[in-house]
């Protein structure tokens, strides 16, 4: 055994997975090669270094709470081929029977009982409210803000308001809505955070009644954990504005976004 | 870590231990995985990806949107996931892919893939440098966790995936599959890796 080879063996022959003849020569090696033996302890060193200084960090809870949100409620696809559809009728209906009972339980765990799109909308803002780097585009106003999302999402997103005295752009960024990529801009008010996120809006669950006028479209105002959740569809995109402002203030932007005002 | 070894019956077969010689693995989230859906099980590993994630960007906010976007793909391709194979190597690959598109995408960032062309240099260097005695290992052991993840960032995606992927407990197949190289150069690519994060870290810890 050479030391190129030797080297390649020292990880696992440390962690005892080098099996008999191999493990054998790689100690002959070792034995007789000073500097493998340097090159071991070194590497030894890197391990422990690695362990014991790299931290383990764990997925944020709001991060963690998304993706469950999206496993759960995945729309199912067809999959062609998958051994699912050689099992049994009865089998099928306890596999759906589960999944039903996986998500329904999830649905009354959530801590409002609202609907997905609500939780998702606020937990995406408080993504936003604790983001290091809210912002991936500083805004010179709308035109350089829009702009930014050519090639980011598959999408463009409409929005006629680029900011004023009121309610000043901060920038946008892209992020996700449920499990969709969507435009996001930051307005303030104030010293209150405002996001608006801009998605595509076929697909998702949205709320029946919709009664808070917002330009030419109607959309729904709620409350969830003290912040106001306004959304709204028009055409193929949904829009969502969540803050903990007046809903005054949340409503007179969504007209202004909408191009009402 | 690997989940505990089990059997039970999927399809009126019985289904071998994992890693037996000559049989196809099998995981214990293939059970749970309905037609063209991602099993409940991705969010075990959620964890380790955006541990991994958190060292491949470097920032907390960008490791968030690497997660994102790999259970966003996962859940778009779930289809394509074959019951009964490995789910875990199957999401990390999904998560080296879409880092390598997102720093594809930026001009300033630029990413540099792939183990040869980075580490042909500093395997060789490092196999013919006089020894370099005790100041080495004195040097690693007055490393912090800034210099090993400033260290880290500076290799190639794929050394620094397999440096981190080894410490999540991957096997030798499990790393193949994720980085899309042979079984058989994974243990010289582990070693490579290794020996220019140490080179690295040279530059640190004194």
């Amino acid at each position: 055994m050479d030391c190129t080879e030797a080297r390649n063996h020292l990880l696992d022959r440390r962690r005892g997975a080098l099996t008999g003849e191999l493990r054998a020569r790689a100690n002959s090696h070792l034995a007789e090669c000073e500097a493998c033996r340097r090159e071991d302890a070194a590497d030894r060193e890197l391990s422990l270094a690695l362990q014991d200084r790299l931290p383990k960090r764990r997925a944020p809870e709001a991060l963690r709470r998304s993706i469950e949100t999206r496993l759960v409620g995945q729309p199912p696809r067809a999959a062609a081929g998958t051994r699912r559809t050689r099992r049994a009728p009865l089998f099928a209906s306890a596999a759906f029977g589960a999944s039903f009972a996986v998500a329904a339980a999830f649905l009354l765990w959530m801590p409002h009982g609202s609907d997905p799109m609500l939780a998702e909308a606020v937990n995406d803002h408080l993504r936003v409210l604790y983001s290091d780097h809210p912002v991936e585009v500083e805004s010179g106003g709308i035109h350089q803000v829009k702009p930014w999302f050519a090639g980011r999402l598959d999408f463009a997103p409409v929005i006629a308001f680029s900011g004023d005295d009121e309610f000043p752009l901060q920038g946008g960024a892209v992020a996700y809505f449920v499990d969709r990529k969507a435009a996001t801009f930051i307005f303030k008010r104030r010293l209150h955070v405002i996001t608006l996120f801009v998605f595509r809006a076929e697909g998702l669950q949205w709320p029946a009644l919709a009664t808070h006028p917002v330009g030419d479209a109607r959309g729904t105002l709620e409350t969830s954990r003290g912040f106001h959740v306004l959304m709204w569809k028009k055409g193929d995109l949904g829009y969502a504005l969540v803050s903990d402002v007046d809903p005054t203030d949340l409503q007179t932007l969504a007209v202004k976004v909408a191009g009402g005002a | 870590m690997r989940a505990a070894p089990y059997l039970t019956l999927v399809s009126e077969t019985l289904v071998p231990e994992p890693g037996a010689v000559g049989a196809k693995v099998w995981y214990p989230e293939a059970v749970e995985k309905e037609a063209g859906t991602l099993p409940r099980a991705a969010v075990d590993h959620l964890d380790a990806i955006y541990r991994v994630a958190r060292n491949l960007t470097g920032r907390d906010s960008d490791a968030e949107d690497l997660v994102q976007e790999t259970y966003t793909r996962a859940i778009a391709s779930a289809a394509q996931f074959t019951a009964g194979t490995n789910l875990r190597a199957w999401l990390f690959r999904i998560l080296r892919n879409a880092h390598i598109d997102a720093y594809r995408r930026s001009r300033t960032n630029p990413v540099r893939e792939g183990f040869d062309d980075e580490f042909a240099a500093d395997a060789t260097a490092s196999a013919s440098e006089p020894l370099r005695g005790d100041a080495e290992l004195e040097r690693l052991r007055g490393v912090v966790t800034s210099d090993i993840e400033a260290a880290l960032a500076s290799l190639s995606v794929d050394a620094r995936a397999i440096i981190l992927l080894d410490l999540e407990g991957f096997t030798e197949t499990e790393l193949a599959e994720t980085l899309g190289c042979a079984v058989g150069t994974v243990k010289s690519r582990l070693a490579r890796a290794r020996a220019t994060l140490r080179e690295r870290l040279r530059d640190y810890g004194s």
